[in-house]
């Protein structure tokens, strides 16, 4: 088992917590949006944007945020412009990032296979800094209060998005904020799960809550409780194992996933229904 | 303009779907006084359900005027949709759907309650209020996605009762409907059109009009071609005529 210092060890934790509890709230709209492939153009954006900051030697983590967090406010206009499906838009942007990222480590020699883009694929316990903690802790702040305050508008629109706009609301203005906060948790998570895998911690937190609950509090309640769950669990999984700390968490939710679907009282009540 | 008489008014309205360049409706002049009933009939592709889209603002028209409770279409699309009820042609729901029928009926009140203001308990006396008129008050704290095809349809209804507005825009309200759930159904709409409501309801189906309907409209291919009173329009054998053309005739 690795040991680590104290400090690095309350900032790795503090940093699992905020990143499972951020990540899996902005699951619950992108699962029911059927957006879940919003987390996966996001981590190839930030790997653009790693790679971008590789070419003009700056430190890649600020610019891996920045492409991810752009890629993430301007899905919905561009989406909402061109009057195509969000995943459309989505594939289009995944595509154009990752031909972003090859021509940045083309133009880059020397540097394309160095530890700083790579550490950006995986994640690192290493690299997280008390900075982002913070930032995490600020994000995960304006998610709750974002969920507490808009709580009616949020399962309206969850519920059916045509319903909602005929009921008089602004479904424009909540989409982009869905989308803007989800970029946002994709992007504060990436230096610890990785930009190749933190679409993995939207999602399958999310996923499992869904398995098990027909109330859309209790999902708002356990989305993020089994988020905070995995990660911790996957910290010290990479703790004993010395696998990089993205994997580990991953290989925990996704696991936690596949249980869930294996036993789910819903899936489980709905098949003897059906045979009866 | 003024279309403070009527609860909706439209003049030479039409609308262009993106990308397309026949217009899904056109040209379409209609009024519907304050407390009608009525029913606009057409086979499927006539633009019945754009027409809807159109008058609650979902769709913008690409020409023409309309008001609605007296506002322009164009102009007040989140003033006028908390003001009309819409019930949204019967859609596939998700079977895992974890939402619980109180809560998708207060989803109806949303807009009206407004932002950052939390429902009340007047607003859910009126959930429960409109539950109990759909006959679906014992299942408040059922998941939407357990519910059989009429009682989702009542669930929707509810949705919109309890918006508590001046006019209701009901989309194909008996689709996917038992016979025992399509009489419940078409009470209800009677109801609350005695109830003073106005009710602008479109259909595919000639013998799903219920009896308070005072006018009816055929569409065909985007555009109204004929109206009348209920029971001429029936009697003239028109409507018929072209559902059976067009295929549309149950």
């Amino acid at each position: 088992m690795i040991s680590l210092p104290f400090a690095l060890l309350v900032t790795a934790t503090l940093g699992s917590v905020l990143a499972g509890l951020s990540c899996s709230i902005a699951g619950v709209f992108v699962v029911r949006l059927n957006m879940a492939s919003i987390g996966f153009c996001m981590s190839h954006a930030a790997f653009a944007g790693a790679a971008f900051g590789l070419l003009v030697e700056v430190d890649p983590l600020p610019t891996a945020m920045l492409f991810a967090t752009l890629t993430a406010v301007l899905l919905a206009p561009v989406a909402n412009r061109a009057k195509l499906n969000t995943d459309v838009v989505i594939g289009i942007m995944f595509s154009l990032m990752i031909a972003l990222a090859f021509i940045f480590l083309n133009l880059s020699p020397g540097e394309a296979a160095s530890g700083t883009a790579l550490r950006i694929l995986w994640g690192s316990i290493f690299a997280v800094s008390e900075y982002d903690v913070l930032f995490l802790s600020l994000l995960s702040l304006v998610m709750l209060a974002f969920v507490v305050l808009f709580y009616k508008e949020i399962i309206a629109l969850l519920f059916n998005k045509k319903l909602a706009q005929a009921s008089g609301i602004n479904t424009y203005v909540f989409m982009l904020a869905i989308v803007f906060l989800t970029g946002l948790a994709v992007s504060f998570s990436l230096k610890l799960v990785g930009g190749l895998l933190v679409y993995a911690l939207i999602i399958n937190p999310a996923s499992t809550a869904y398995q098990f609950f027909w109330d859309f509090k209790k999902i708002m309640i356990f989305a993020p409780t089994i988020g905070v769950a995995s990660c911790l669990s996957g910290f010290v999984f990479s703790l004993e194992t010395d696998f990089p700390i993205g994997a580990s968490i991953v290989i925990v939710s996704a696991l936690v996933l596949a249980v869930s679907i294996a036993v789910s009282p819903k899936r489980r009540r709905r098949s003897s229904a059906s045979f009866a | 303009m003024n279309g403070a008489q009527d609860a909706i008014l439209l003049r030479g309205l039409s609308a262009v779907y993106e990308g397309e360049s026949v217009p899904a409706i056109r040209d379409i002049d209609m009024s519907v006084a304050s407390g009608d009933f009525i029913c606009v009939v057409g086979p499927n592709g006539a633009g019945k359900t754009t027409l809807l889209e159109v008058i609650n603002g979902i769709l913008p028209h690409t020409s023409g005027e309309g008001t609605a409770l007296g506002l322009s279409i164009s102009e007040n699309g989140d003033r006028i949709r908390k003001r009309i009820g819409y019930v949204i042609q019967n859609f596939e729901i998700d079977p895992l759907s974890p939402f619980l029928c109180r809560n998708v009926v207060m989803s109806g009140r949303a807009g009206m309650i407004g932002l950052l203001r939390f429902p009340a308990k007047h607003d859910w006396d009126v959930v429960n209020r409109a539950l109990s008129l759909v006959g679906m008050e014992s299942y408040a704290s059922r998941p939407v996605g357990k519910l059989s095809g009429g009682e989702f349809q009542k669930i929707l209804i509810a949705r919109a009762i309890a918006q508590e507005p001046e006019v209701y825009l009901l989309d194909e309200p008996f689709s996917n409907l038992d016979i025992k759930a399509r009489g419940d159904v078409d009470r209800l709409i009677c109801e609350l059109n005695r109830g003073g409501s106005t009710i602008l309801m479109v259909s595919h189906d000639v013998g799903s009009i219920p009896l308070s309907c005072t006018r009816m409209i055929l569409m065909d291919r985007g555009r109204i071609v004929a109206e009348g009173p209920r029971n001429e329009m029936l009697q003239t054998g028109e409507i018929s005529d072209l559902l059976r053309c067009r295929g549309s005739e149950p």
